[in-house]
């Protein structure tokens, strides 16, 4: 590390200020001043900054290459250890901006500093590449596809600050910063998706995208409570130094049962907090529902938040904290699961969908499955080296995709119709520079072999074969008992090492093999769905002509889609709505209100009337990142070619997964003999998948397809609809939420508000309304009251009152009798002096008592008025053992029992 | 010609540091001067000014810059500030009313250069060194019969909240002036007595000087709402006046109890805050008058159950009175809470917290939320929100941490800011549409472009989103009630995260009323030619979008302030709940040897 470079010193490394802050300049600048400067200054800014940034992580990354490079041979040096158990140093560089705030910290008073502090490692770097670079070639993409739009400006300040967003959460270094960067692309996602809000499906998806997110983001809080809580660092150093930690805290209860409660570790509980935020952000099962639907940004958003950056995320972050991941077996099958699961429900989907970027969609969402499915058996660097892949074929294919509805809505002027594959195909004649590009990115995602899905996607197979994820205690005692000496288990340390073993939890063994199977049946459904997407929109003839453009500006588009769904009478549709809207052939512009409506596709000035207007090939800033992204799509996977043996980025990885993987995480014993055969089913599934396609879609012409919707007409519209989640969602979560909160609403104005204010503005008006009526004004009743009041005050007077206020001082109590018109006094105490008769005077009215503690003594009191009438009451004086009462007055009504002292207050 | 050169000599090193001090506030001038789309001089000259006022404000809080600013003045210390803090809007007050009632432009003229003089002697608390104990203490005797006094102090928890008060005050007032068109004098005398009475009851340290305050706020609001408000204005300003006033009394009841049974030991009276400390209750006592304190104070905040004088309030009130009502009428609950309710309760605010804080979390930021979900009505829906933002106040206070305290006293200012700005922002759609309820808009954001933005922005920052103030706020709540094991018992973790749920919800509900209001189509013909952003509106905007964004990002420039006070008192406030109750009421010898010779009249 002593390595000094001649830009920066790697522990302020500032360059990452600038690679951080030109695209949040290029946003605060399109934003504010876009629109006054005009298109010309948005592109060049916002373009011009992501590439400039795009440098700036090059000459970064190249710098990271060679501080790497110097450790390991520093590391090679020191040890000459054999280039396995060599530990490298990990190598960062790092640049503190300031110090953001002190947080609590538990046990004490002093606090948990949070700096904004960035720095960028193996990890990190590879992202940094692939956030600037794809960036950069989307910004190119979009500075044309979006250039007729009167918001460009917006857009570009929206794009801008995605990217900062993201370089936020790829460069931060604690936990709170990658936070900022996690929450912000998810506003960035929710402004991008409604971009064009004029339309309330689209607004309406970008907020069901930010709450799905906020859902998950919750998660991410609890994680970083917890590990906050118990590692007591919320940086990445801390975190890997003292995750242990977690392992050795309390256990959370989960079910409490006769043999013991079944509790897990606060690694699992925190894991399963973070997993949450990334089922949210990477749209896994149960989050995943928002992905789809986000479909109605632009489609170059699409291609870079919602399939090359923003949803790799989770990945990221998984891999980011895979020390403490490790330590929780559970938590890894958990994500391992939900992956392979989400991987194959999102390809069961694609299978039908006939929108093309709905296909694209669900194909993330089941290649996101895939990543989770890698780093959830402890293939850390392969399941990234997926994100590193796919960002390159998936953003190929969306935004050859873009491409193609692009050249679509040139003919057909509809949002909904452009995008639907049964209105394309024959497009490889009229685009080809898009064909071959989304060609080699279909071959690579459907994992043909050599390209680079097939590498990645093979070795997450593989790797979700062979490899067994252990409890770190459970880990040591494995070596421990692979040791010669232990085949022995009476040995001491052998036998406690066989009970460390059994007592922690790992998966069953037929666990690999199972994921292995869900994984490979995904990647069949893959490479169909993805050919089945090539022939539709390729192959055969344009069957866009049948669309009449007038009648495709109906008002209500999916209406005319809705026979369509049944998937038989596909053309007729078209017909159907030219017959049903020809009087509907006004110009769409006049619907909508003056010039500044944000439509991007009122820029074709073709003439509409002209039916044989081709479809044309993008322009080169359209076709150039595409095919770029296609070449990488093909060759990029020599960068991890595991069965060769030559992996770059592997070896580039190892720093930040060497400590875990080796340990946890281990390989069954024969796996590299594994190797090859395991590439067999996965190479099958390739063939079968594509071979299916091509037989079904380009040789029988759709017979067969066309059949099987017949046969099973229900099932097809039940994965058409997505396997009607949505509506249960609608109906469970969200209808529940709903009713929770019409409650609370009816709570709040009649039980809240009505007790607090109706009822008791009720109970005063009434009390008003009953002394109101005393107020009669009537001369007679008040002089009629006045004489009840005069008698009552008689009465009271005649009547003596024997009362009397208690006083104590230690033991001694004195009672002073109250005094009245001619009242005499006759004292009894009991068991000692009683008065003969009534007396009056000063004495008379006293009278002292000693009562010992804990006794009871009575005395009474006899009173006699001036109307020669008598009372008596009787005063019980109890001494408590605790003596606090300095002063009580005690009224007694004749009669009954005299209330006694209170015992205690 | 020498004197012109000496001159020139002299001021060019001036202009250089001064140049590099303040580059940051001219580039705000600049970009501010450079933002307005349409082509008005005036425009662009009020904008600058309002973006550099805002920027050299923060580069006045800088912590290098105040390092600066101690050299230029020695002194430092203002022994009356307080004083004139109070006393600028009172006495200005006055002299509006000797201004004819129809020279309304007189009238704005002075009420804004009043509230300018009292921005100029906020800033000069930058200058007060943060200390041990309160800062600027001053005491005078007033009613020495009854042992009253004009006793006022500040320290670090009540130091941002006159800040924000005399920063939100005046944008309140600026706003208005685009919409008040009747009584525009009797409105500023409303306004600037308001004020007065805030920054009095946030420096009062007597209770009958703090009780005078509280109750004189109460009566200028109430004229706001009963005046300028809406339909049913007479309705909610006389429930918010019931309401509060139920409060008060019991406060009243409590604050005499108190003061005689202080009394009664120490033979002298005394309305005192430092004082009446030194008094040791039972439980059972501390208790009721906890009781009777907290109840006044919790209907000011407000939290559930006693919040639905709130929705009707800022319904019916005019958009300047919502303003104040939400950004700082509603901290008054909390802060009175922290310095009489903790400081004069120990041992029952500390075994009432628990439980308050599962209300809080529940009834506050759980149930405001879904209320607010189910609002038609825009400025019901930010009222429910207060609730729930209130909520997370509540729950920091409760968590009894020093972070999580912090954040409680950050977030009352980040509520102050973002929904004074939500509610000036639909003040700026009720002028135009003279409705609030959501039905009415939908896809305005493409008639109104700045103005969606700035919502939008806003909305980020009421929903927390990291980088805006909300998120430090909220963080630092929910990270300290889930530190906080000791004070909130078993309950704080699930409390805490009952608390991170709630951040679904608030993004729920603003999103919901952003998509019915702005985007869509814009169907509505009354909508299609709403006028952007005015002048006015974007200046009283200005300030809180940079604030939004300074706290969010620099939060530490704001915590520090009160770092020492807060964990003085906390330390001060677990030391005295941690000790038995006695049994019966004792008064403590007075802290200081100097302090007068109380007899203890055993």
């Amino acid at each position: 590390m002593e390595h000094a470079s001649s830009f920066a010193p790697a522990n302020n490394w500032f360059l990452l200020g600038l690679i951080l802050g030109l695209p949040l300049y290029g946003a605060f600048f399109n934003g504010v001043f876009g629109k006054r400067f005009g298109r010309g200054a948005v592109r060049f800014v916002g373009v011009g900054t992501i590439f400039v940034s795009f440098l700036a992580s090059i000459y970064t990354f190249m710098e990271l290459h060679k501080l790497h490079h110097h450790a390991e041979a520093a590391a090679k040096q020191a040890h000459g250890a054999s280039p396995a158990e060599l530990v490298i140093p990990t190598t960062k560089l790092s640049w503190l901006a300031w110090h953001w705030m002190d947080m609590a910290k538990f046990g004490t008073t002093d606090r948990l500093p949070i700096e904004v502090k960035f720095s960028v490692d193996q990890l990190s770097g590879v992202m940094l590449l692939v956030v600037t670079g794809v960036g950069f070639l989307i910004h190119l993409y979009a500075s044309s596809y979006m250039a007729k739009d009167p918001s460009y400006h917006r857009f570009f300040a929206y794009l801008n600050l995605f990217i900062f967003s993201m370089l936020t959460l790829v460069l931060a270094d604690n936990l709170p910063v990658l936070f900022v960067g996690w929450e912000g692309v998810g506003a960035c996602s929710y402004l991008l998706i409604g971009f064009w809000f004029d339309k309330t499906e689209n607004a309406a998806a970008g907020r069901k995208a930010f709450i799905a997110n906020r859902i998950g983001d919750v998660g991410m809080i609890a994680g970083m409570l917890i590990v906050g809580y118990y590692v007591g660092a919320l940086d990445w150093d801390g975190i890997n130094q003292n995750s242990e930690r977690l392992l050795n805290a309390e256990r959370i209860t989960i079910i409490q049962r006769a043999a013991g409660p079944i509790t897990i570790s606060m690694a699992t509980a925190a894991c399963l907090c973070f997993f949450i935020g990334c089922t949210g952000k990477s749209a896994q099962i149960p989050l995943y529902v928002w992905l789809p639907d986000a479909m109605a940004g632009p489609t170059p958003v699409s291609a870079l938040i919602h399939a090359a950056t923003m949803v790799t995320s989770g990945v990221y972050l998984i891999c980011r904290l895979n020390h403490v991941f490790a330590m929780s077996p559970f938590a890894m099958a958990v994500v391992a699961v939900t992956g392979a699961a989400t991987a194959l429900f999102a390809a069961t989907i694609g299978l039908v969908q006939n929108d093309l970027k709905k296909v694209l969609a669900y194909s993330t969402v089941s290649q996101l499955g895939f990543m989770f499915l890698g780093v959830g058996v402890g293939a850390f660097g392969m399941g990234f080296f997926h994100v590193f892949t796919h960002a390159f074929f998936k953003a190929c294919l969306f935004l050859g995709a873009g491409s193609v509805i692009h050249a679509m809505h040139a003919r057909i002027h509809d949002d909904v119709k452009s995008q639907d594959m049964r209105f394309m195909g024959g497009l490889k004649k009229y685009m080809p520079w898009t064909f071959y590009s989304m060609a080699a990115a279909t071959l690579a995602i459907s994992g043909f072999p050599l390209t680079a899905g097939f590498f990645s996607k093979d070795g997450i197979l593989f790797k979700a074969f062979t490899n067994r994820v252990l409890h770190p205690v459970a880990a040591t005692a494995q070596t421990v008992l692979n040791r010669p000496e232990c085949k022995d288990l009476t040995l001491t340390h052998c036998k406690q090492a066989s009970i460390d073993y059994a007592q922690h939890w790992h998966a069953p063994e037929w666990f690999g093999p199972l994921l292995f199977v869900v994984g490979i049946i995904a990647a069949t459904c893959t490479a169909f769905y993805m050919f089945r997407l090539l022939f539709k929109t390729f192959w055969g003839e344009f069957r866009g002509w049948s669309v009449d453009p007038a009648a495709a500006i109906a008002p209500d588009p999916f209406k005319n889609l809705e026979p369509l769904e049944e998937g038989v009478t596909e053309y007729a549709a078209g017909h159907e709505a030219h017959d049903g809207h020809e009087h509907a052939h006004t110009d769409p512009h006049d619907l909508i209100d003056g010039d500044r409506h944000d439509d991007h596709h009122d820029h074709h000035d073709e003439d509409l009337t002209v039916p044989a207007a081709p479809p044309h090939e993008a322009p080169w800033q359209m076709a150039v990142p595409v095919a770029i992204l296609g070449a990488f799509a093909i060759f990029a996977g020599w960068l991890y070619a595991e069965p060769f043996h030559f992996e770059p980025m592997g070896h580039w990885l190892h720093g930040v997964f060497q400590t875990v993987v080796g340990h946890e995480v281990i390989q069954v014993a024969n796996a590299a003999k594994l190797e090859w055969p395991l590439m067999g089913p996965g190479v099958l599934a390739f063939a079968v998948g594509a071979g299916l396609a091509y037989v079904w879609y380009v040789r029988d012409e759709e017979r067969v397809p066309k059949q099987l919707v017949a046969s099973w007409p229900r099932l097809h519209r039940a994965a058409y609809n997505k396997w009607y989640v949505d509506e249960i969602y609608e109906a469970t979560v969200i209808g529940g939420a709903d009713a929770l909160a019409d409650g609370a609403a009816l709570m709040d104005v009649w039980i809240v508000d009505g007790i607090l204010a109706k009822l008791s503005a009720l109970i005063v008006s009434g009390l008003g309304a009953l002394l109101r009526s005393f107020q009669t004004g009537v001369v007679h009743v008040y002089s009629g009251v006045l004489a009840v009041g005069t008698l009552g005050l008689f009465v009271f007077f005649v009547r003596p009152h024997p009362e009397a206020t208690v006083m104590k001082e230690g033991d001694t109590y004195t009672l002073e009798a109250a005094a009245g018109t001619g009242y005499e006094y006759k004292w009894e105490v009991e068991g000692g002096e009683a008065d003969k008769d009534f007396v009056t005077g000063d004495q008379a009215t006293k009278r002292t008592v000693q009562v010992p503690l804990d006794a009871t003594r009575k005395i009474t009191l006899e009173v006699k008025n001036a109307f020669g009438r008598t009372a008596k009451q009787t005063f019980t004086l109890t001494n408590p053992k605790p003596a606090p009462v300095p002063s009580m007055s005690v009224q007694g009504m004749p009669g009954r029992p005299p209330p006694r002292p209170p015992a205690g207050h | 010609m020498q004197p012109a050169v000496a001159q020139a000599q002299q001021s060019m090193p001036v202009i250089g540091p001064f140049l590099a001090k303040m580059w940051p506030v001219l580039a705000a001038g600049a970009a501010g001067a450079l933002v307005p789309r349409r082509d008005s001089r005036s425009e662009r000259f009020w904008f600058a000014v309002a973006a550099a006022l805002a920027v050299l404000f923060l580069t006045l809080l800088w912590p290098d810059a105040k390092v600066a600013a101690e050299e230029a003045t020695a002194t430092g210390e203002y022994p009356h500030l307080l004083s004139w803090l109070i006393a600028i809007p009172v006495f200005g007050a006055l002299a509006v009313l000797f201004v004819p009632r129809q020279a309304t432009r007189a009238v704005q003229v002075i009420t804004m250069l009043v509230m300018a003089a009292e921005i100029v002697a906020t800033c000069l608390l930058f200058k007060v060194t943060p200390k041990e104990g309160f800062w600027l203490e001053e005491t005078v005797e007033w009613i020495p019969a009854w042992g009253i006094k004009y006793h006022v102090a500040l320290d670090g928890i009540s130091y941002w909240l006159i800040v924000l008060t005399s920063i939100l005050t005046p944008v309140a007032v600026f706003v208005s002036f685009g919409s008040i068109k009747t009584r525009l004098k009797d409105f500023c005398f409303a306004f600037l007595l308001l004020q007065g009475a805030m920054v009095g009851s946030l420096v009062a340290l007597d209770l009958f000087l703090f009780y005078v305050m509280w109750e004189a706020m109460l009566i200028p609001m109430y004229v706001l709402i009963g005046v300028w408000g809406g339909v049913d204005r007479i309705k909610a300003s006389i429930k918010f006046f019931i309401y509060t006033m139920a409060g008060s009394m019991l406060m009243l009841a409590a604050i005499l109890w108190i003061v005689f049974k202080y009394r009664a030991l120490s033979g002298t009276m005394s309305f005192d805050l430092v004082d009446l400390q030194r008094l040791g209750l039972p439980l059972v006592t501390q208790k009721w008058l906890f009781a009777g304190f907290a109840i006044a104070f919790l209907i000011k905040v407000p939290m559930f159950p006693v919040h639905t004088w709130l929705p009707d309030a800022h319904t019916q009130a005019p958009t300047g009175g919502s303003i104040i009502l939400a950004a700082v009428m509603l901290k008054l609950g909390c802060y009175g809470y922290i310095r009489f309710g903790m400081g004069l309760f120990p041992h029952a605010a500390h075994e009432a917290g628990a439980t308050l804080a599962g209300v809080a979390v529940v009834g506050g930021i759980i149930y405001g939320a879904l209320c607010a979900l189910k609002q038609n009505d825009i400025k019901r829906l930010v009222a429910y929100s207060s609730v729930s933002h209130l909520g997370y106040v509540m729950l920091g206070i409760f968590a009894g941490n020093p972070a999580s305290m912090e954040g409680a006293i950050l977030q009352m200012v980040n509520h102050g800011i973002s929904t004074g700005a939500l509610f000036l922002l639909v003040g700026v759609i009720y002028d135009r549409r003279h409705t609030r309820d959501v039905a009415e808009y939908g896809g305005i954001a493409k008639a109104m472009p700045w103005f969606a933005a700035v919502w939008v922005i806003v909305t980020f920052s009421s929903i927390g989103l990291p980088g805006t103030n909300g998120f430090i706020g909220e963080w630092l709540v929910i990270s300290g009630a889930f530190m906080s094991k000791g004070t909130l018992g078993q309950w704080g973790r699930s409390q805490a995260i009952g608390a991170a749920i709630g951040v679904i919800l608030g993004a729920a509900y603003m999103l919901t009323v952003t998509q019915k209001v702005f985007f869509g189509p814009l169907d509505n013909p009354k909508n299609k030619r709403l006028p952007d952003l005015t002048r006015r509106e974007a200046i009283a905007l200005a300030p809180l979008i940079v604030l939004v964004f300074a706290i969010g990002l620099f939060p530490r420039v704001f915590t520090e302030r009160m770092h020492g006070s807060v964990a003085a008192f906390l330390q001060d406030h677990t030391m005295r709940y941690s000790a038995t109750p006695p049994e019966k009421p004792v008064l403590a010898p007075p802290p200081a040897p100097a302090a007068p010779a109380a007899k203890a009249g055993e």
